[in-house]
């Protein structure tokens, strides 16, 4: 395989398409035949649609299901935008995995916090069903998730239903303001964090959504007494290779294509803080 | 293998060499010297120093289309382009293939290889010529680079009293010199001419600069340094060693193509991404960045400063903002001031 060149897509056919927000579609994508390639979670993908373009996206099913990949995909941009706009059926081009992945085997034996908001918990997904797959191998799992309303949570139904009832597992939902028929959390997610008062002891966690969510959440977490080692979260930048070599996600002396997405808050730390 | 041969009949051998591909030699177009595909007639001028633009685009093209598609219905059908066809380059000065290696360390050595250029790398035999003096601007004497020899050519050439000496130094530069037939006389008996290239001292500190560099992020130099940089990129597009590419589609919703093309950290749509947010919003970020990869992120990952000292962005630069003012600005007579 080494004389092919990266950059070629192969094709990929659309299954089918989940609404699960007004502006978040998740797409169910299957290659010539099953998957088009393994990953680990927290691995991305470049998905193309011609003339559109390509964009970078995180794959949001977890590696155990070996039926299709899934995409949950906000429509910000060109790309997303024309995504949203597929028919099942059709086919898109898909090339990858690309990226670290989340340190699984690192995680082992711990107890894991997820902390998403909004469209961040796609990549978080990945790993929580990995986890899930894999129970017997990590220890007490708190997912805490929230969004702008509750018609801007995804995966509604497999959040409140499926991860709930997992064993040693609790979900902690939260909206940013009261709505009709919401019983669950109203606040911010890292002041819900802050409230929930997670202990730091043997824990991970790991975090993904906005920007000044992420900020916050890690201010939350300082203040809960977790190092930052214990950590982890996943970065978005600009990609055209996915490779570490078209130089957009530079990022002091690594390439966050190929060396992240995914950093502990150490790493982090010793990066300048241009994402 | 040695071989020599007047220059007078120099174009019998261009015309010899282009069978096997296009030939690639400094070319004068006007008040420029570039390397340009070899025809009859044209004006070769293999006594300029360097080139305007480096002979990169050889090997990362410009401008290539790696893909057709077609959509068809729900289909979608993807046709790699066709494989790369075998070239020659000429007359390439040694600093300008220091700049290549850097190159093959991103492109080949760095896991997954990059195809495209691996298999232009391949495909193309290299006639470095040594130099015989520098421009003002040259400053390779900084850089450890050797004027007189080159890494990985597959031929070294040298000017030599009205006649042209060539080495073999690889089997493909013996193919192409047997590729020469009787044009090439017997060279065996030549010596290449021992001459020190002498080029200009800016008095650079160059020891210990990545190191330094890495608590410099937020230094002050660089609130002042980017406030002349108009942004143009034109840096970028004649250095040797960057290297920074887009990927566009090219066609319609039936059909069309997908190419990559030279892009340069110096614009802001860069690092711009959907939704608006950009993590090098302005030209102080963008300036830092690409000093910071050549003095620092290079160096840190390859053990080397990504600059050759070839002088094109002092002789390119509108205002002035090359890469002896950035290492003189952080490391040069303000080091000990700091």
């Amino acid at each position: 395989m080494s004389s092919v060149n990266v950059l070629l897509p192969q094709q990929a056919t659309i299954l089918d398409i989940t609404e699960e927000t007004p502006d978040i579609k998740t797409l169910r994508v299957v290659g010539k035949e099953g998957l088009p390639f393994d990953f680990m979670p927290g691995q991305c993908a470049m998905l193309s649609i011609p003339p559109v373009g390509e964009a970078i996206f995180s794959i949001t099913s977890s590696p155990t299901c070996r039926e299709c990949l899934e995409f949950s995909i906000k429509d910000v941009g060109k790309v997303s935008s024309a995504l949203h706009s597929v028919v099942p059926g059709q086919q898109i081009g898909i090339r990858g995995p690309y990226g670290n992945g989340f340190p699984v085997d690192e995680m082992k034996g711990k107890d894991l916090l997820f902390i998403g908001g909004g469209i961040g918990l796609a990549p978080l997904r990945s790993l929580i069903g990995y986890c899930f797959a894999h129970r017997e191998d990590y220890g007490k799992i708190d997912i805490v998730y929230g969004a702008r309303s509750p018609a801007d949570l995804i995966r509604k139904s497999e959040v409140q239903e499926s991860w709930a009832e997992e064993p040693d597992t609790d979900v902690h939902l939260t909206v940013d303001a009261e709505f009709p028929g919401w019983d669950k959390n109203v606040g911010f997610v890292p002041t819900y964090v802050s409230d929930l008062g997670f202990k730091p002891e043997n824990k991970i966690a790991i975090t993904c959504g906005p920007p000044i969510m992420i900020k916050f959440v890690l201010q939350a977490l300082e203040k809960l007494n977790f190092t930052p080692d214990q950590v982890i979260t996943t970065l978005e930048m600009r990609m055209k290779c996915g490779v570490g070599k078209c130089g957009r996600c530079n990022l002091g002396p690594v390439y966050v294509c190929k060396d992240g997405p995914v950093f502990t808050l150490e790493e982090l730390n010793a990066l300048p803080a241009e994402y | 293998m040695k071989k020599i041969i007047a220059r007078e009949k120099l174009p019998e051998l261009w015309k010899s060499l282009s069978e096997l591909g296009p030939l690639f030699l400094p070319v004068q177009e006007g008040p420029v010297v570039l390397f340009q595909p070899w025809q009859e007639g044209a004006e070769t001028n293999l006594d300029t120093t360097n080139t305007a633009v480096p002979p990169k685009d050889l090997f990362l093209p410009r401008e290539e289309t790696y893909m057709q598609y077609r959509c068809k219905g729900k289909e979608l059908e993807v046709i790699p382009a066709e494989e790369v066809k075998p070239a020659v380059l000429f007359g390439v000065h040694p600093c300008d293939l220091y700049a290549v290696e850097m190159l093959d360390k991103v492109y080949m050595e760095q896991d997954p290889p990059d195809e495209l250029y691996k298999k232009r790398r391949e495909n193309t035999t290299i006639v470095a010529l040594s130099c015989a003096s520098p421009d003002p601007f040259c400053f390779c004497n900084d850089f450890d680079v050797n004027p007189a020899e080159a890494p990985g050519t597959d031929v070294m050439a040298q000017l030599k009293n009205g006649s042209v000496l060539l080495e073999a130094k690889t089997d493909k530069g013996k193919a192409l010199l047997e590729q020469a037939g009787d044009l090439l006389e017997d060279g065996s008996g030549e010596e290449f001419a021992r001459r020190e290239v002498k080029t200009a001292d800016f008095n650079l500190k160059l020891d210990g600069l990545p190191e330094d560099l890495k608590n410099r992020f937020e230094d002050p130099v660089w609130d002042e340094l980017f406030k002349s940089c108009l942004g143009c990129g034109v840096c970028t597009y004649v250095c040797p060693t960057c290297y920074c590419f887009d990927v566009e589609d090219f066609g319609h919703e039936a059909g069309g193509e997908r190419f990559r093309c030279w892009d340069s950290c110096m614009y802001g749509h860069f690092t711009e991404m959907a939704g608006g947010h950009n993590p090098r919003p302005g030209r102080k970020e963008r300036v830092r960045q690409r000093f910071m990869h050549k003095l620092r992120y290079y160096p840190e990952t390859f053990g080397q400063i990504a600059c050759v000292g070839c002088g094109r962005c002092l002789r390119s630069c509108p205002v002035n903002l090359d890469i002896v003012q950035a290492i003189q600005a952080l490391g040069g007579e303000t080091v000990e001031q700091r």
